[in-house]
């Protein structure tokens, strides 16, 4: 499904209109602070309503307005662009989620930015030598990149690294 | 007079051979940033403010703004010769630098942005001299019921004027910004909302991871989806790369006029460069003798745009310093820095440190002599900067956007938010929805729900007071010409009374 299309905005619109009705629930149910005798107008969850209704308001605008629009507005996105974001996505989620915090954050960054490299830099020949020549670019990027990252933060700012 | 001598006293205090130093690196820096496609200066700006933990508040302002003041200008190099602005806010650039760009002029084209760019600057900086001081006066009036207007306000017009086409997306995105600002705990009663059980959100989502995820691991992200653009094809050195005295003179009515839009468009709460510029070139169509070169390598369309974005940054920095409400995404980012470094911007600036009005203005002085020496002295180096391959460069960008969040508090956690609001922030660009409403959201977020629950208290839960004060009822009339404005038939009759405004909804 193209993102920037009538479609996306009317499944948009529905999940919208569900998060203002969760919020517009969550500040109704919200503690009222009675047994801290504060004002009715100050509880705590006012506003929330007041965005939650707001926003399923907006969400059911939107979906109106998406209805409105030709289907022949939809175009279908590159496959290329998916491809890459989607493994660009997955390179980062891997190393932010997983690899930092479980690894040394030299390590974890220097595998990163080296398969990175390795993947999205896979412009040479397809020859064996032209690949472990990529592979020894990703590499020694991924090294001298990750030290100098991790000695800046470690002692140029004082931070202690994950 | 006396302004000018509190601007020149604070100059004086930077004409060290540190700050110097400073201004000549983050402002090379900045433009580096600005020039690359996919790196923004709201990016450059927050991943920066990471680094700047360590240094004296002062250093790690004037970093900071030369950041902010070379990355809007470095967009304009992308835009010139690539035709894809290196910021939002070069978009108005490329219209007209492009096409110079192919005739063989980009080198011409990248001096008339470097003298709009500073000439831009200085206006805007003039206008925060004279404006941000009776600005911070006027605001010492301002009560619990003029503060939640102000708050509404500025996601109201932000939504409007950034959501282009469909202002809704733009409400929508101001919404969903504040609803970010109502988890954890709640100013008044220190009641905890929204945490879903996780101890980490008692103290509300941080500004910093947020703003690195949605403009620096969702631009990863954006850069990757893009195809690689093609340099435009260039006959180096048939140009010159000073620009004409006779040709700033002939503009000058454009520069000025470009300049005090620039400036007052940041004012505007949340707006932001890209208006900025699009609202100046818009003018300066409407008014030139040559309007219909305009889009074809105006010299003086391209001049207006980007004197006119350059502008913004003053201006965005006149209500962030005085109100606490940013002019646009990355003087949202200023604002959290200036709370880390112990600065608390707002009314109370005006008391508190009032010279520290000038000594920003200091900053941008100096930033705005830097892009003029860097533009005109790099202009064919940087056409360098733009062949750095991006799978060399997003790693890297994406390892800082891990680190700097985690270096402010020491929290995995904080890394989570970056990535959450990174995912949340491309999937939201993708469908249209502009961020800067989103970024105002957050910070205005607690601005809003305190004063409109304080007011409510004030009154007994009457709502007369907000409508009836005068502050009050001006910002009601405002928001409701805001909102009748992005209604689809009168934006239709707007568009037949101002025809040639029509691209600034670009």
């Amino acid at each position: 499904m193209q993102l920037e299309s009538a479609r996306a905005d009317r499944v948009a619109a529905i999940v919208l209109f569900a998060i203002g009705m969760a919020s517009l629930y969550g500040g109704w149910a919200m503690d009222r602070l009675e047994v801290r005798r504060i004002h009715p107008a100050s509880i705590p969850g006012l506003v929330p309503m007041i965005l939650g209704l707001l926003l399923a308001v907006c969400a059911a605008l939107l979906w109106l307005s998406a209805r409105r629009e030709r289907p022949a507005a939809e175009g279908g996105a590159g496959m290329e662009s998916w491809r890459d974001a989607g493994v660009a996505l997955g390179l980062c989620l891997v190393y932010a989620l997983v690899l930092v915090g479980n690894l040394s954050f030299f390590w974890a960054t220097a595998i990163f930015v080296a398969s990175f490299v390795a993947v999205f830099g896979g412009e040479g020949g397809p020859g064996g030598k032209a690949l472990l020549l990529r592979l020894a670019a990703a590499s020694g990027f991924g090294l001298a990149s990750s030290g100098l990252i991790a000695v800046l933060f470690r002692y140029a700012f004082l931070v202690r690294l994950p | 007079m006396e302004r000018l001598t509190e601007f020149v006293s604070a100059l004086a205090g930077f004409a060290t051979l540190a700050a110097l130093f400073h201004v000549t690196w983050a402002t090379l820096l900045g433009i580096f940033v600005g020039s690359l496609p996919g790196l923004t200066a709201t990016m450059g700006v927050a991943l920066l403010t990471t680094l700047t933990y360590t240094l004296d508040r002062d250093t790690a302002i004037l970093v900071l703004i030369c950041m902010y003041v070379g990355a809007i200008y470095g967009g304009s190099r992308t835009a010139i010769l690539l035709n894809i602005p290196g910021t939002p806010a070069s978009a108005a650039t490329a219209l007209d630098g492009y096409p110079l760009a192919q005739r063989g002029e980009a080198a011409y084209a990248m001096a008339l942005a470097t003298a709009g760019s500073a000439l831009g600057t200085v206006v805007g900086i003039v206008l925060l001299v004279l404006l941000a001081p009776p600005l911070g006066e006027a605001a010492l009036k301002f009560g619990s019921f003029e503060f939640f207007w102000l708050a509404v306000f500025g996601i109201v017009i932000s939504g409007q004027l950034t959501g282009g086409a469909a202002p809704i997306k733009g409400y929508i995105a101001g919404i969903l910004g504040l609803m970010v600002a109502m988890v954890g705990s709640d100013g008044i009663h220190a009641h905890v909302r929204f945490n879903f059980g996780l101890s980490e959100l008692n103290g509300g989502i941080g500004l910093i991871p947020a703003m690195v995820g949605a403009f620096g691991f969702a631009e990863v992200l954006t850069v990757m989806w893009r195809r690689r653009p093609d340099i435009a094809d260039l006959r180096r050195g048939a140009d010159r790369v000073l620009p004409r005295l006779a040709d700033l003179w002939r503009y000058r009515w454009t520069i000025g006029r470009s300049g005090v839009i620039g400036t007052m468009v940041g004012i505007i709460p949340g707006v932001g460069e890209d208006i900025g510029a699009w609202a100046s070139y818009a003018a300066a169509r409407r008014l030139s003798p040559e309007r219909d070169q305009f889009g074809y390598g105006s010299k003086e369309g391209l001049t207006a745009a980007e004197t006119g974005n350059s502008a913004v940054v003053p201006g965005a920095l006149i209500p962030a310093l005085t109100l606490a409400v940013p002019g646009s995404a990355p003087a949202a980012v200023l604002i959290a820095a200036l709370f880390i470094h112990g600065i608390r911007p707002g009314p109370m600036i005006m008391l508190e440190q009032p010279d520290f009005i000038y000594s920003v203005a200091a900053m941008l002085f100096l930033a705005t002599i830097a892009i003029a020496v860097y533009g005109l002295a790099l202009a064919r180096v940087f056409v360098q900067v733009l062949k750095v391959p991006r799978e060399y460069l997003m790693p890297v960008v994406f390892a800082l956007c891990v680190i700097g969040p985690f270096a402010l508090t020491q929290r995995l956690f904080d890394v989570w938010v970056m990535v959450g609001f990174g995912v949340a922030g491309f999937v939201l660009r993708q469908m249209n929805f502009p961020m800067p409403p989103l970024v105002l959201g957050i910070i205005l977020g607690d601005l809003l729900d305190k004063n409109l629950r304080r007011g409510l208290t004030l009154s007994d839960g009457d709502l007369t007071p907000f409508f009836t004060r005068p502050i009050s009822a001006v910002f009601v009339a405002l928001i409701l010409l805001t909102i009748l404005a992005s209604l689809p038939a009168v934006r239709r009759a707007l568009g037949r009374l101002l025809p040639a405004g029509r691209r600034a909804d670009r």
